[in-house]
């Protein structure tokens, strides 16, 4: 065990159907979530809520980044291709749990000639098809740094355009994978922003990043369009990722969070246990003004 | 009637068991629903389990620092 963890690093782990029946249509549809591939500890809550984010394109990823449990492909191994009726499926888990949002994210497939972008577009399409009023935010990967890949997903009008930054400029050679980069993340963002799409990305501490290393990531994604950020603390999904170097205070998120606002981004959430697609729907609501 | 409390799904199909940290009732307290029971530990956070039910805690079967699989029963609670 990896404990003791500090008092606030602390979730429930409640029982009831609902969960089950969450468990059940995603299941039954054979649909991946990044709930499950990361290991989150918000998972027991948000499927009770019938919530989940759904992770298209196969759970198999191209890249290997030090923080996260979705498995790797092996040198040589070939992943299969993007399966035609995911988008479909995605579509009618959607409709069965009712979202009002749904967030869609992938593993990163630098193996597709698109990047997986036209198979994320179809999956978006498919969604609002089923459920018109549901709301759709896309969590992409870089494409590669190709920003073909981004336009081809912005053209299937998402809601929320997301790619993470993940963590601060400096600890890109130690945490991402060598295909990842701090530039490429923000020139994706560039050009996501200026759209209709809310444009979101998000950050993870606990890697030993400095006060100034974040407000200066902050400032960076600002500055690349960006009008939302997530910022929560990193937690270790298993032995064979990196260790935590520090659990952050939540006075400290929330003070990171003012900064957030102060410096001017439209929505703001910084908490031990938040993440880009935690309580997602609240993002949509508060900027858009629904409800 | 007995009510047993069992460590439900937490849905990380690589979490099917979980360590007791320590108890936050006593054997003969009045619960309500979603008072906190237990707190467990596994590798990734602390977890409280909340009382599915409402009743008194009549009979706790897990101590202190023992694993615990999913589905097996933590406690009795007279309902």
């Amino acid at each position: 065990m990896a404990g003791p963890f500090p008092e606030w690093i602390r979730r429930t782990w409640g029982s009831g159907s609902d969960f089950g029946v969450t468990k059940g249509i995603l299941d039954d549809l054979q649909l991946h979530t990044v709930c499950q591939s990361a290991r989150c500890p918000n998972m027991n809550e948000c499927w009770r809520r019938h919530t989940a984010t759904v992770m298209v394109l196969g759970n198999v990823c191209t890249r290997k980044c030090a923080f996260c449990s979705v498995r790797s492909a092996r040198a040589g191994e070939k992943t299969d291709p993007p399966d035609p009726d995911e988008p479909r499926r995605v579509g009618e888990a959607a409709s069965r749990l009712g979202w009002r949002h749904a967030v869609i994210t992938s593993v990163t497939r630098d193996d597709l000639p698109d990047g997986g972008a036209g198979h994320f577009a179809r999956t978006v399409e498919a969604v609002q098809a089923v459920s018109p009023d549901c709301t759709v935010e896309v969590l992409t990967p870089d494409f590669g740094g190709d920003l073909a890949g981004v336009e081809t997903v912005l053209k299937a009008e998402p809601d929320v355009f997301g790619h993470n930054i993940e963590t601060v400029e400096r600890l890109y050679p130690v945490l991402r994978d060598t295909a990842a980069g701090y530039g490429r993340s923000l020139s994706v963002l560039r050009a996501a922003a200026g759209g209709r799409a809310v444009v979101k990305s998000a950050l993870m501490l606990g890697h030993g990043e400095t006060n100034e290393e974040v407000r200066a990531t902050l400032a960076d994604l600002l500055q690349a369009g960006c009008s939302a950020v997530c910022i929560g603390q990193y937690l270790r999904p298993g032995k064979t990722e990196r260790a935590v170097a520090e659990y952050v205070k939540p006075e400290q998120f929330e003070a990171y969070e003012r900064a957030a606002r102060e410096m001017g981004f439209q929505y703001a959430a910084a908490g031990p246990f938040v993440r880009s697609s935690y309580r997602a729907e609240e993002l949509v609501r508060k900027i858009k003004g629904r409800d | 009637m007995r009510y047993e409390v069992t460590l439900p799904e937490l849905g990380d199909d690589s979490v099917d068991r979980a360590t007791v940290t320590m108890w936050l009732a006593d054997e003969g307290d009045i619960v309500s629903e979603n008072d906190d029971l237990v707190e467990m530990v596994t590798d990734k956070a602390s977890f409280s389990v909340p009382s599915p039910k409402a009743g008194t805690l009549v009979e706790k079967l897990v101590d202190e620092d023992d694993e615990v699989a999913v589905g097996d029963v933590l406690c009795i609670i007279e309902i």
